[in-house]
C-alpha cells in the first residue's frame, strides 16, 4: 500500500461537485510510487477504509462556503472542522471518522490536508465545470503538486 | 385555502426558499461531510403561537433528464449509480432490470442468481450501517441523550468496542465481496441487459459461504442487541407507539409469488391502511398505479396512490399517500420467505399487536428483521449448486422501446423507466426513487412531530432532534442533491410567526 493517498472527492456528473475529481485524475500522471490515487463519491465510515495504514493524506474535494470567489482555493486541516456532531452516516465526516478510529485502534495517517477549492454550481447532473472553477483548475493541481513536493523534502 | 390567502402563503413560502438559498450561502465551515442529502424545515405558527403547517424541504436535483437523453441505454446503469454514492447498487440493478426489459430479454437463471446475490449482499451492508450508525445515535444511545453523545461513537461506548470492530469487519467483508462480484463497490459495472458480465469462481464460494454464515450470525446478533437495547426499554418503546410518530397509510413494497418481500424482484403490492391488498401490478403498469403531486413550497414531487387519488397530507384509506422501506415492506407482505426472518417477522408483529403497523420509528425495528432475511438469503443462493454456472448472458436482440425495472432499494421501492429510439438512444428517461415514494408521508411525520413539540410558540432544545427522529427513521436519501463540501448541515429549522416573521432559527 501506498505511504502517501490522494484522495479526489466528488462526483464526477454533478458539475462543479466534480472539482476534487478531475484534479486527482491530472494529478496522476508522474507520481512517484509512494503515492496513490483514488477518485472517490463516498463519504463517512468508506473514509476510514481509505485512510487505514496510510501515512499521509491529501484530500481534494468542491467546497461551498460563499464567502469567497469561485475558483479560490481553501486549505484546511482536521482541525478546521467542528467537533463530532453528524447524525447520519451519510452526512459523518472527517472528525467523527478520526475519533472513530482512534477509539477502535485503527492506524491511521499522521496528517491529513485538505484543499477544497470554491465552486459555484455543485447542483446539477452534467460533465463540465463552471467558468472560473474550470479556470482555476490547473491552480488546483500546482498546489496539491506544492503540498507532495513538500512532504517528499519531510521524506 | 381561499386564493387570496393561497397566494399570500405562496409568497410568504417563496420568500421563505429564498432566504433559505441565502442562508445555504452564508455556511462557515464545518465538518467535512459527503453530503449525500440535506433538509430545512420551516415551520408556520397560527396567532395563538401552535404550529399551523410545517413544510420540509429538501434541495432539488437537476438536470438528470436532460443529461441522459441521446445517451446509449446501456450506460443508464452506470450513469445512474454515478447519481449517489449512498445507494449505487440499487440505481445499478434497478437500471440493468430496466434494460432486461427495454430488450424483452430474460436473464439466465444464474445471471439472476448472481444478481440476487449480491444485491442482499448490498442490503445487509446497508441496512447495517443504519442500525448501527445512523438510527444508532437515536435508540441505541438513546434519544434523550446529550447531543454530544449522539453519534458513532456514543453507539461504541453502549455497545462496546468489540461490537465496534464485529461491525467495521463485516462491513468491510460485504464490500470485498460486492467488489469481487460487481467490479467496484462505489459504481458496480456488472449488470448487462440479459444477464451479468461475471460470476462467482467454484473455487471462490467456500468464503463466501462463510461470509454468508457470519452474516446469519451477525444479523441474529444485531437482533439481540435491539431487543436488550430498545425493545426492553419501555420508554422507547412507549416512543415507538406513540400518536406523534403514527400515520396510518397505504404501504408498498415488491413480494414474490408467496407474497413475502424480495428485494430483487417481483411485483408490487399495495395494502390499505386496514392491511387489505389494494394493488398488485408489474412495474411496466406503474404509471397506471403512481402518480406525482406538485407543491408550490417543494421541488419534490409527492407520489400517491392515483386510483385512490391526491386529498392532501392526510392519512387514513381515503388517502392515496402511502409508504415505502422496511416498515412498508413488511406490511405489504405475509410472511418471509427465510426461516429466521420468519421467526422474527411473526416477533415484530406480535409485539405491536397488529397490522399493519402504523408507526414511523418502527422502521428501525423492521431493518433487522430485513437484516436477517438478506443474509439468509444469501446463504441460500451461495447453496445453490448453479450459483457457479458460467451460462450467465443472454444476448438480446430485439429492437428497443420501451423499458422498465423495478428493485427494492434499502429506502425503498425504486424505478427505472427508459424510452429509447430504435438504436438504443434515451429519448426520456424517468426515475421514483424511493424517498419520492415517502416524501408525502415524511412531510406527515415532520408536521405531526412539529406540531405535537412546539407548545405557545416555544421550541424546545429537544425538538430539532425529535423532529430529525422522525424523518431519519425513513432513511431518506435526497441524495442525489450536492456533495460539495461544507455541506455540515443536514438539517436547518426555522420558525416564523403568523406574520411570516422569522422568529428562531435551529441549525445542527
Amino acid at each position: 500500500m501506498a505511504a502517501i493517498l490522494v484522495l479526489g472527492l466528488g462526483n464526477d456528473i454533478l458539475g462543479d461537485d466534480a472539482v476534487g475529481i478531475l484534479a486527482a485524475r491530472e494529478l496522476r500522471a508522474g507520481l512517484p510510487e509512494v503515492v496513490e490515487v483514488v477518485e472517490s463519491a463516498e463519504a463517512g465510515l468508506a473514509l476510514l477504509e481509505r485512510f487505514e495504514g496510510r501515512e499521509r493524506v491529501l484530500i481534494l474535494d468542491s467546497i461551498m462556503t460563499r464567502q469567497c470567489e469561485a475558483g479560490t482555493i481553501l486549505e484546511l486541516g482536521p482541525e478546521d472542522f467542528g467537533k463530532v456532531a453528524a447524525p447520519s452516516p451519510h452526512y459523518a465526516g472527517l472528525p467523527e471518522v478520526l475519533a472513530l478510529a482512534g477509539r477502535l485502534g485503527i492506524p491511521f495517517p499522521s496528517e491529513i490536508r485538505i484543499l477544497a477549492m470554491e465552486v459555484e454550481d455543485p447542483f446539477e447532473i452534467r460533465e463540465g465545470l463552471t467558468p472560473k472553477v474550470g479556470a482555476a483548475l490547473p491552480g488546483f493541481v500546482a498546489r496539491a503538486k506544492e503540498v507532495l513536493a513538500g512532504w517528499g523534502d519531510e521524506g | 385555502m381561499k386564493d387570496k390567502v393561497k397566494e399570500v402563503w405562496n409568497e410568504a413560502a417563496g420568500r421563505a426558499g429564498q432566504q433559505y438559498i441565502g442562508a445555504r450561502r452564508r455556511i462557515t465551515v464545518d465538518p467535512i461531510t459527503r453530503l449525500e442529502g440535506h433538509g430545512k424545515i420551516d415551520i408556520f405558527l397560527d396567532e395563538t403561537g401552535k404550529v399551523e403547517r410545517a413544510y420540509f424541504q429538501v434541495p432539488e436535483l437537476r438536470g438528470f433528464e436532460v443529461f441522459s437523453i441521446g445517451r446509449p441505454a446501456e450506460d443508464m446503469p452506470q450513469i445512474t449509480s454515478r447519481i449517489c454514492g449512498v445507494c449505487p447498487m440499487a440505481h445499478h440493478m434497478a437500471g440493468t432490470k430496466a434494460l432486461d426489459d427495454l430488450y424483452r430479454v430474460e436473464p439466465t437463471n444464474a445471471a439472476k442468481k448472481v444478481r440476487e446475490l449480491a444485491y442482499n449482499a448490498f442490503m445487509l451492508e446497508d441496512h447495517a450501517l443504519h442500525v448501527y450508525i445512523l438510527g444508532g445515535p437515536d435508540f441505541i444511545v438513546g434519544p434523550d441523550a446529550p447531543a454530544a453523545d449522539r453519534n458513532v461513537l456514543g453507539v461504541i461506548n453502549k455497545v462496546g468496542l468489540e461490537v465496534g470492530k464485529k461491525v467495521i469487519s463485516m462491513r468491510r467483508r460485504i464490500r470485498e465481496f460486492i467488489s469481487y462480484v460487481s467490479g467496484k463497490v462505489v459504481h458496480p459495472v456488472f449488470g448487462l441487459p440479459g444477464g451479468v458480465s461475471r460470476g462467482i469462481r467454484p473455487e471462490d464460494l467456500p468464503r463466501f459461504q462463510e461470509l454468508a454464515k457470519d452474516g446469519v450470525e451477525f444479523a441474529l446478533f444485531t437482533m439481540q442487541v435491539f431487543q436488550d437495547i430498545v425493545l426492553k426499554n419501555d420508554a422507547y418503546v412507549k416512543l415507538i407507539t406513540s400518536d406523534d410518530y403514527t400515520h396510518q397509510t397505504h404501504y408498498m413494497g415488491l413480494v414474490d409469488a408467496k407474497n413475502h418481500p424480495n428485494f430483487y424482484d417481483g411485483m408490487i403490492r399495495v395494502v390499505n391502511p386496514g392491511g387489505h391488498e389494494v394493488a398488485k401490478f408489474r412495474v411496466q403498469d406503474y404509471t397506471d398505479h403512481i402518480a406525482e403531486h406538485v407543491e408550490p413550497w417543494s421541488y419534490v414531487k409527492f407520489c400517491y396512490l392515483k386510483k385512490t387519488g391526491w386529498h392532501g397530507f392526510t392519512d387514513g384509506p381515503g388517502s392515496g399517500v402511502y409508504a415505502v422501506a422496511p416498515l412498508a415492506r413488511l406490511n405489504a407482505s405475509e410472511g418471509m420467505a427465510t426461516p429466521e426472518a420468519e421467526k422474527a417477522y411473526k416477533q415484530y408483529f406480535n409485539l405491536f399487536g397488529h397490522k399493519p403497523v402504523h408507526h414511523t420509528l418502527a422502521n428501525h425495528y423492521a431493518r433487522v428483521v430485513e437484516m436477517i432475511y438478506a443474509a439468509e438469503r444469501m446463504q441460500e443462493l451461495l447453496a445453490d449448486p448453479e450459483i457457479t454456472s458460467t451460462a450467465l448472458r443472454v444476448i438480446p436482440t430485439h429492437t428497443p422501446t420501451v423499458g422498465k425495472g423495478v428493485v427494492e432499494a434499502p429506502r425503498g421501492t425504486l424505478i427505472h423507466h427508459y424510452e429509447t429510439d430504435d438504436r438504443g438512444i434515451i429519448t426520456n428517461a424517468n426515475l421514483i426513487v424511493a424517498t419520492q415514494n415517502n416524501s408525502a408521508r415524511m412531510a406527515m411525520s415532520v408536521e405531526k412531530a412539529a406540531k405535537g413539540l412546539i407548545k405557545d410558540g416555544r421550541a424546545d432544545d429537544g425538538l430539532l432532534n425529535m423532529v430529525e427522529m422522525a424523518f431519519r427513521a425513513y432513511d431518506p436519501c435526497h441524495a442525489c442533491a450536492t456533495h460539495s463540501l461544507p455541506g455540515q448541515m443536514p438539517l436547518a429549522l426555522r420558525i416564523y410567526d403568523h406574520e411570516r416573521r422569522l422568529l428562531e432559527e435551529i441549525r445542527r
